[in-house]
């Protein structure tokens, strides 16, 4: 017979090691994003909106698209749906503005760092949290339609797999850009208001201006300014459509560079967060 | 040895926050103590591998700090400033705490509810940390620096903005830690009797330099040789009384001191029958840190400057 | 002598949530702690004296006015607040000075008399960075610096020491403790129990909005007879000492902590000093040291408030 009181209690088990650790930091904030209502709508909206436009496309593509061949060009269409540019900004400015602003607002940051993980997990982590939610409006649209369009019969299979690939290609390419720009915009605020303003600012302030300079000037080199339009014309290349505008080889590397570049800044920021004490 | 440094340095800038610093700590309950400026919080992150020294180097429990990741797993950290996430449970932040720092789901939720029992928080552990009071704030924070049971804790001003009662608790809690065996602690507080109730050795800073180090028995224990009295009644008449029958005594604001000889005592209540006067203390001449403090402190600006 | 601050039944409610409920204390001359538990209703107090707030109940004198709507008080009063948020892109100077000139005064007195109170704090050397690169001990200098500046009769402080390192502090208590002695009045409301010892005895202990007790923390000790006063005797022969003090009448308890120590718990602690050193004499007992490690504000708060 004894009595135990609560005291002071020894850690029987080993720790784990670094890629279990920022798993755990991956699942616990997928599993909190993913939980937002905000996330369920903009997610439920724009995958819906944007598959179902899609299709709808499909559908009546004879109507719709005189003159385009109903072969693997075709899938640029529902690739460069003007939607999925609104539902990436919009999820990338409502959930992924605050992944690193809400850690420096509540100063969690320092817990996260007083930790046995680097300042690189840690960036990995949010990227691997914030990732995949934008990919189920960058990508799954763009997966789910050449599916649709194979099973209801009017694309053959061997168009509709190869249509798959190479929208997974172009989607995780916008949708990596978007990651890293978001998560560079998050890690230069305390408020995600302002992170969120900044992907907006991002998306409009050179998408548009973009445009209307091509359109005013005639010459299309403002478009390089432009993600999406860098994005369309690698989505061209891709799916074998004809090039317009603007060529895919430097559109593909100026998105590849701006990824990097983003990704490394947040890094970078990272490191030289200093929590500052009163 | 907890912790050495040799000629550990960090320079923000012209400012050299950590200057040429070379400490040796030993093991068990240390107190760190200095004034603001001094570099105590930039040492402290350079030992958590926060910070990159400028130059110099340092080991804490044998691992070099520039090699971050094993140190952190041995080290709970209890910062000063707000850390915790408004949106989470308590149990669910201290769990996944918990789990970053590489503990296994299970054992992560299971030392969580030990560790909460453990600092006092009892159903509140199932509510958003947002609601809670800052003394149950301060105790989640201590808890996620305890759920993977560190070999070293370092607690930053543990008891800022709680009443009372509140550092009372936390004041137990951190004393359980630092006696616990195998566990170290090091306390960074302004509070100085803080510091005394719990911490055996000091280090103070100053100017990014360590300007005293020691025991805290052996640095306080000041004149040894004199007696403390404290008198209720006539202390002059009673210093006076003394001095007649023998004993060199100064009489302060604060009580008497006497120099020690055999039979001191006796006389001093002999004393105090005779004129009808009271003894309400009589004791060790024991400095407090807080006056040691002030004093190297002083000489340290002198001396330097 | 009047009080300097008298409240009876002083109520006040935020909704449904307690501020005071019928708060009655008088605060003597000179400086008096403020102490009780987060929530206790220490700043409602404080704010209701400034006359930011307006009770909802029960009679409030300051200095033997009515605070409420009172402007010319206001004159006579310094106040510390609690928080730390300051205007970082002022200097100290123009901190202190533009609060002054917000008085009332004129500019080139308002900066002597700025200067001055810095002075007093010991910010002088540092009086012209802003306040945003200040650290928490020098912003509590400053916020008293701007207290004092206008020369107030009275100074109202919350928590002036949270924060501050050992040298601050220093000064703060320092500063307080000149400004007692020039005949000036003083309400400090903190949660560090020691430092409010060692500059009063002069206490007011509030509870759930409560007043529970006021006046000198050693009367306030002693009349609080549910526990005993506890002084440990220091002896070579405990038992001899133990044999000697058992017989009176006052003494609860005896205990043996350790080798060489006794600790004895009395119901009337005057009776007990009073008598002990006629009682080591008769006896002959060998006392080394003697300490009471319960009479003091830490002890008088956990018995009252728990």
């Amino acid at each position: 017979m004894s009595i135990s009181l609560p005291t002071y209690t020894r850690r029987e088990t080993p720790l784990l090691g670094r890629s279990k650790r920022v798993g755990v930091i991956i699942t616990t904030g997928l599993r909190r994003e993913l939980r937002r209502p905000a996330s369920i709508v903009v997610t439920g909206i724009g995958a819906a909106l944007t598959t179902i436009s899609s299709i709808v496309i499909v559908y009546l593509a004879r109507v719709l698209l005189p003159g385009q061949p109903l072969d693997l060009t075709f899938f640029y269409v529902p690739a460069s749906n003007v939607a999925i540019l609104f539902f990436v900004t919009l999820m990338s400015a409502i959930v992924g503005s605050g992944l690193i602003a809400d850690d420096l607002h509540s100063m969690a940051l320092t817990l996260y760092f007083s930790r046995p993980i680097t300042h690189g997990d840690y960036v990995l982590a949010k990227a691997a949290i914030l990732g995949p939610l934008i990919s189920l409006v960058s990508v799954l649209p763009l997966v789910i339609t050449p599916i649709v369009a194979a099973l209801f019969g009017f694309f053959p299979w061997d168009v509709a797999l190869p249509a798959i690939g190479l929208s997974i290609l172009a989607g995780v390419l916008f949708g990596s850009f978007y990651t890293a720009a978001t998560l560079f915009l998050s890690s230069l605020t305390t408020r995600r208001a302002y992170a969120g303003a900044g992907v907006f600012a991002m998306t409009f302030g050179l998408t548009f201006p973009a445009q209307i300079l091509t359109n005013a000037t005639g010459n299309s080199v403002f478009l390089y300014a432009s993600a999406w339009e860098n994005y369309l014309a690698v989505a061209r290349a891709l799916f074998g459509a004809p090039q317009t505008m603007i060529d895919w080889p430097p559109a593909l590397a100026i998105l590849l560079v701006a990824t990097a570049l983003a990704a490394l800044a947040t890094y970078a920021r990272m490191r030289t967060q200093e929590v500052v004490t009163a | 040895m907890l912790v050495e440094t040799s000629d550990l340095t960090k320079t923000f800038g012209d400012v050299r926050a950590v200057d040429g610093l070379s400490v040796k700590i030993p093991d068990g309950a240390i107190g760190l103590v200095g004034p603001n400026g001094a570099g105590k919080t930039t040492f402290l992150r350079l030992l958590l591998g926060l910070l990159r020294p400028t130059s110099g180097r340092g080991r804490v429990l044998g691992h070099d700090i520039s090699d971050g990741i094993p140190v952190r797993e041995k080290i709970g950290y209890m910062p000063e400033h707000d850390c915790l996430l408004p949106e989470m449970t308590g149990v669910g932040l201290v769990s996944y705490m918990g789990r970053v720092s590489g503990l296994d789901k299970n054992t992560a939720m299971s030392r969580s509810h030990d560790v909460l029992q453990f600092v006092g928080v009892e159903e509140e552990r199932y509510r958003k940390i947002a609601e809670y009071s800052t003394g149950m704030k301060q105790k989640v924070k201590l808890a996620q620096a305890m759920v993977h049971d560190p070999a070293l804790y370092v607690f930053d001003e543990p008891t800022t903005g709680l009443d009372p009662r509140g550092r009372s608790e936390m004041l137990d809690l951190l004393r359980t830690i630092a006696k616990t065996s195998g566990r170290n602690v090091i306390l960074s507080s302004h509070l100085l009797p803080d510091v005394e109730s719990i911490c055996k050795h000091i280090v103070i800073l100053d100017g990014g330099h360590q300007i005293a180090a020691g025991e805290l028995k052996a640095l306080l224990s000041g004149a040894a040789d004199r007696l403390r009295v404290d008198v209720r009644g006539d202390r002059a008449a009673f210093g006076q009384k003394l001095r007649e029958a023998g004993h060199e005594v100064e009489v302060g604001t604060t009580g008497l001191r006497i120099t020690r000889r055999p039979g001191v005592e006796a006389d001093v209540f002999r004393t105090a029958h005779t004129i009808g006067a009271e003894v309400r203390y009589m004791g060790s001449e024991i400095r407090s840190l807080e006056e040691l403090f002030l004093e190297l402190v002083e000489r340290n600006t002198r001396g330097g400057a | 002598m009047n009080a300097v601050v008298e409240a009876t039944g002083v109520s006040k409610w935020y909704g449904e949530v307690l501020g005071l409920n019928g708060f009655s204390a008088a605060f003597a001359p000179g400086i008096t702690g403020l102490v009780g538990p987060n929530g206790a209703g220490k700043s409602t107090l404080f704010k209701l004296l400034i006359g930011q707030l307006h009770k909802d109940q029960g009679e409030l004198r300051l200095l033997g006015e009515d605070p409420w709507n009172n402007v010319p008080i206001k004159r006579r009063l310094g106040y510390c607040p609690e928080h730390n948020q300051l205007y970082g892109w002022l200097t100290a100077d123009q901190f202190v000075s533009s609060l002054l000139r917000l008085d009332g005064m004129p500019s080139s007195e308002a900066t002597r008399r700025a200067q001055e109170a810095l002075e007093t704090v010991g910010l002088t050397a540092v009086k012209d960075r802003r306040l945003r690169t200040y650290s928490r001990g020098m912003r509590q200098r400053a916020k008293l610096a701007q207290a004092l500046a206008h020369d107030p009769d009275l100074l109202i402080l919350d928590e002036p020491l949270s924060g501050a390192d050992p040298q601050a502090r220093v000064h703060i208590l320092r500063t307080i403790a000149d400004f007692a002695k020039d005949g000036g009045h003083v309400l400090m409301s903190t949660h560090v129990l020691y430092e409010v010892e060692r500059l009063t005895s002069n206490i007011v202990l509030i509870h759930n909005g409560k007043g529970i007790a006021s006046g000198n923390v050693h009367e306030i000790r002693a009349l609080i007879d549910r526990h005993p006063h506890a002084v440990r005797i220091a002896t070579p022969a405990p038992r001899a000492v133990a044999e000697a003090l058992a017989p009176l009448d006052h003494i609860a308890s005896i205990e043996f902590p350790a080798e060489k120590e006794l600790l004895v718990r009395t119901r009337k602690p005057d009776a007990f000093y009073r008598e002990l050193p006629a009682i080591i004499e008769d006896r002959r007992l060998e006392v080394t040291g003697l300490e009471s490690p319960d009479d003091n504000l830490e002890a008088v708060f956990r018995y009252l408030v728990g």
